[in-house]
């Protein structure tokens, strides 16, 4: 592996933890409040109980993904120094906005975590509140940097440098809300699924049922909600990736020969070497209207772009099929559960318990797929038609070490993590709720 | 707006030297205790930082994000040369981080407590270490530019600039004066048959302090570099550390009429008077190579940037320091109630 292959693993491999972490920390803050709040109304111990042990799996998993945060902080400029030099000033605006919701976050949870008994009560919700909303702002914020570089702006790049830097105009790029809103989604449908799977294999298991139904019913309604509206966020992000990198759109598509009236590829092998995609199903037309909204519309193929401005085609296109497929998944799971609310004798089966635990992992299998999408799918591009990935890379060689430190370090880390959650849920077992 | 910058700079490397490098003494401070006072040390640490501990370490994050928009290439020199010191600083942060946690908020207590002690007092040590070695490396001078020699070695560029006596030392001072933040700090904080244990350590702290400091003036004497000249033929920065151990007294007498506050208002002002002296000196000049000197000042981003980082800050800044002060407030009000009743 050479070092920017090293560099770029590493990358995706920090990532690739960083963004679980983030996104359980985002979204777990709204059960926990949700669950403080009907134990201010109702009093029924069951909601204290589940509060409480939210509340730690929220320090747990905020801490993880702030220390993580802290190190991608620093890989950014250890690992891509040069796209950091010209970068970094003018994506600064979100990274600064999100490092002061993020400050807010740490204040809150700070009040919420030590406040139990000791603050007003309504206060003390309210803390737990901002909790969630900062970190949902400061995840929204971050992928602002993310989209500049698929939709770089605001700033003129004459004879290889960058001049005229409107930092404004670089936050509020065009790519911010087709993604951000897609990252929202994808964070909650994948925390809800994974919070309400692991709750309802709990039941299925027969222990403590109270506690964890009541958990399941809070964090379901999260992840259906979601995982209804992603469809139609992602039809925007594809519309909006087709008008701006072609090239991703036909790597992810698979799409090799530019034609109007586009078929569009379910599933199917790359052959990267002979440009055939073959054991496919193919839908006509298709792949004109998602991407234009019209079935006789032009799509570029990859062959129209010069072999060195091509991404990687199979890993794009497997990964998005695994995450539109696992996104289906989601969906009907979400149907699953609407229907269980009229037919209420399917939730006495134990089958049902069983089917959610089963989906538990699907939504980050899904987020991780969308990430690698977007990442793999934007190469050999750091920033979009501006600077290449191997321009961008640490002079300092032997990266690869520095990957295997960081493999080591996280795949501890999410052992440890794992483990410290079963601890906590054979704990809230043994609980006495009534 | 430059000086918005400069100020919140300024600030947020100073909160996270006094914060951190306390919450990193704290610690150092249990790994070098007896068993006896471990668990005292774990639980004062656990209800003074507990609140804070995390706001305290973002002040780094804030840091390195101003460095990278304002300073993009003077940051860039940094990043490069020592990447081998900020990954394991890095390495550090992170394992005393979860360790932390960890330890308060595993559902269980057994053995598995031991290994998180362990971890966080290890982490806590190496990790000030290898700071200061990174700020000294950035004045000792023997760090070598890649466009000004081509054909040096992995280990030239990486690894030589930092193993060096001078830089070196400098990690150790900043470990022990992270010890010296963290036992003062904790001397208001402790029941009063511990405040004398407190007490102790912060006079081997202070001790440790001195002869550490001036082992690394020797050291950076002794390698002659251009830094340490300046630093001993300089008014201001003796005048600094001079002050800065005369107010050792009054240091003294507070901790001995009980004044919380003005004994941790003297402690935090020592440690701001050495690292102004070791700043202000060079400044804006804070990068010294084999080559030349890299300003921070002149390699700062163009003006439309730090004007709308200026307004960021500001904006970030009326958010987050009523909300931290409250915050310390409050824990204080009731920490003073509880103790009332």
């Amino acid at each position: 592996m050479d070092n920017l292959d090293a560099a770029r693993m590493q990358m995706a491999f920090t990532l690739i933890f960083h963004i679980v972490f983030a996104c359980i920390g985002m979204v777990m803050p709204f059960f926990m409040v949700i669950s403080h709040y009907k134990w201010l109304k109702t009093r029924k111990p069951e909601f204290l109980t589940l509060t409480k042990s939210w509340q730690k799996g929220v320090a747990i998993f905020f801490v993880t993904g702030a220390v993580s945060g802290t190190a991608l902080s620093f890989e950014l400029g250890l690992l891509w120094p040069n796209f950091m030099k010209y970068a970094g000033p003018i994506i600064g605006m979100p990274f600064s906005l999100e490092g002061a919701a993020f400050f807010i976050e740490a204040v809150a949870l700070g009040f919420y975590l030590y406040g139990w008994n000791k603050i007003p009560e309504r206060f003390h919700l309210l803390t737990g509140v901002i909790v969630g909303v900062s970190g949902v702002l400061s995840g929204i914020l971050v992928v602002s940097a993310n989209s500049w570089m698929n939709a770089p702006s605001g700033f003129d790049y004459v004879n290889g440098q960058f001049i005229n830097i409107d930092p404004v105009a670089a936050f509020l790029n065009p790519a911010w809300f087709a993604q951000a809103l897609h990252m929202t989604l994808a964070a909650f449908a994948a925390t809800s699924f994974a919070v309400a799977g692991i709750h309802a294999w709990q039941i299925y298991k027969g222990r403590n049922t109270v506690v964890h139904k009541t958990a399941f019913n809070i964090a379901i309604v999260f992840g259906a909600i979601a995982a209804l509206l992603q469809p139609l966020s992602g039809d925007y992000s594809a519309k909006d990736i087709a008008e701006r990198q072609p090239a991703k759109l036909a790597a992810l598509e698979a799409h090799y020969k530019t034609e109007k009236g586009a078929p569009l590829y379910i599933g199917g092998i790359v052959n990267e070497d002979t440009h055939q995609v073959t054991h496919k199903i193919e839908i006509p037309k298709a792949l004109s209207f998602l991407a234009f909204g019209d079935f006789d519309a032009e799509v570029k193929g990859l062959n129209d772009f010069p072999e060195q401005d091509r991404p990687p085609v199979a890993i794009t296109h497997y990964a998005f099929q695994v995450m539109v497929g696992l996104g289906t998944l989601l969906m009907l799971a979400a149907a699953v559960y609407l229907i269980s609310l009229k037919k209420r004798t399917w939730q006495d089966n134990k089958r049902y318990w069983l089917y959610f635990a089963v989906m538990a992992p699907v939504g980050f299998l899904a987020l991780e797929a969308g990430w690698i999408v977007t990442e793999v799918g934007r190469q050999p591009w750091i920033i979009h038609n501006v600077m290449r990935t191997k321009d961008a890379v640490t002079p300092m060689p032997g990266m690869i070490y520095s990957f295997y430190m960081y493999v080591f370090l996280y795949v501890i880390l999410s052992i440890s993590v794992t483990w410290l959650m079963a601890r906590q849920i054979k704990v809230l077992n043994t609980t006495q709720t009534s | 707006m430059l000086y918005v910058v400069l100020f919140f700079t300024v600030l947020s490397f100073f909160l996270y030297v006094l914060l951190g490098g306390a919450d990193f003494g704290a610690g150092i401070l249990e790994m070098f205790s007896g068993a006896e006072h471990k668990k005292s040390i774990k639980k004062t640490v656990y209800s003074v930082l507990g609140p804070v501990w995390e706001a305290n370490h973002i002040w780094i994050i804030i840091l390195i994000v101003i460095l990278w928009i304002a300073f993009p290439a003077f940051y860039n020199v940094v990043i490069i040369y020592l990447h081998i010191p900020l990954t394991l600083v890095l390495l550090g942060i992170t394992l005393r981080g979860v360790a932390f946690v960890f330890r308060h908020y595993d559902a269980v207590k057994d053995k598995t407590q031991h290994l998180y002690d362990r971890m966080f007092e290890f982490s806590c040590l190496v990790t000030p270490i290898f700071l200061g070695m990174t700020f000294g490396t950035l004045l000792h001078g023997d760090i070598m530019l890649l466009e000004d020699s081509p054909n040096a070695d992995f280990y030239a560029l990486y690894i030589h600039p930092w193993l060096q006596p001078f830089p070196i030392f400098t990690g150790f001072f900043f470990s022990a004066l992270c010890v010296f933040l963290s036992a003062t700090f904790l001397i208001g904080e402790a029941k009063d048959y511990e405040k004398r244990m407190y007490m102790r350590k912060a006079g081997i702290a202070t001790l440790v302090v001195v002869v550490l400091g001036m082992a690394t003036l020797i050291a950076g004497y002794i390698a002659g570099n251009e830094f340490t000249q300046e630093f001993l033929s300089n008014y201001y920065a003796l005048g600094a550390v001079t002050l800065s151990g005369l107010l050792l007294y009054p240091l003294w007498k507070s901790i001995r009429i009980g004044r919380i506050i003005y004994c941790r208002f003297f402690a935090g002002l020592q440690v701001l008077l050495i690292l102004f002296a070791a700043i202000g000196i060079h400044y804006p000049n804070l990068i010294i190579t084999r080559s030349g000197e890299i300003s921070l000042l002149a390699n700062r981003a163009p003006d439309a940037v730090i004007s709308v980082l200026g307004i960021s800050l500001i904006i970030g800044g009326l958010l987050i320091i009523p909300g931290l002060l409250h915050l310390l407030k409050s824990f204080r009000m009731i920490k003073i109630l509880e103790e009332r009743d």
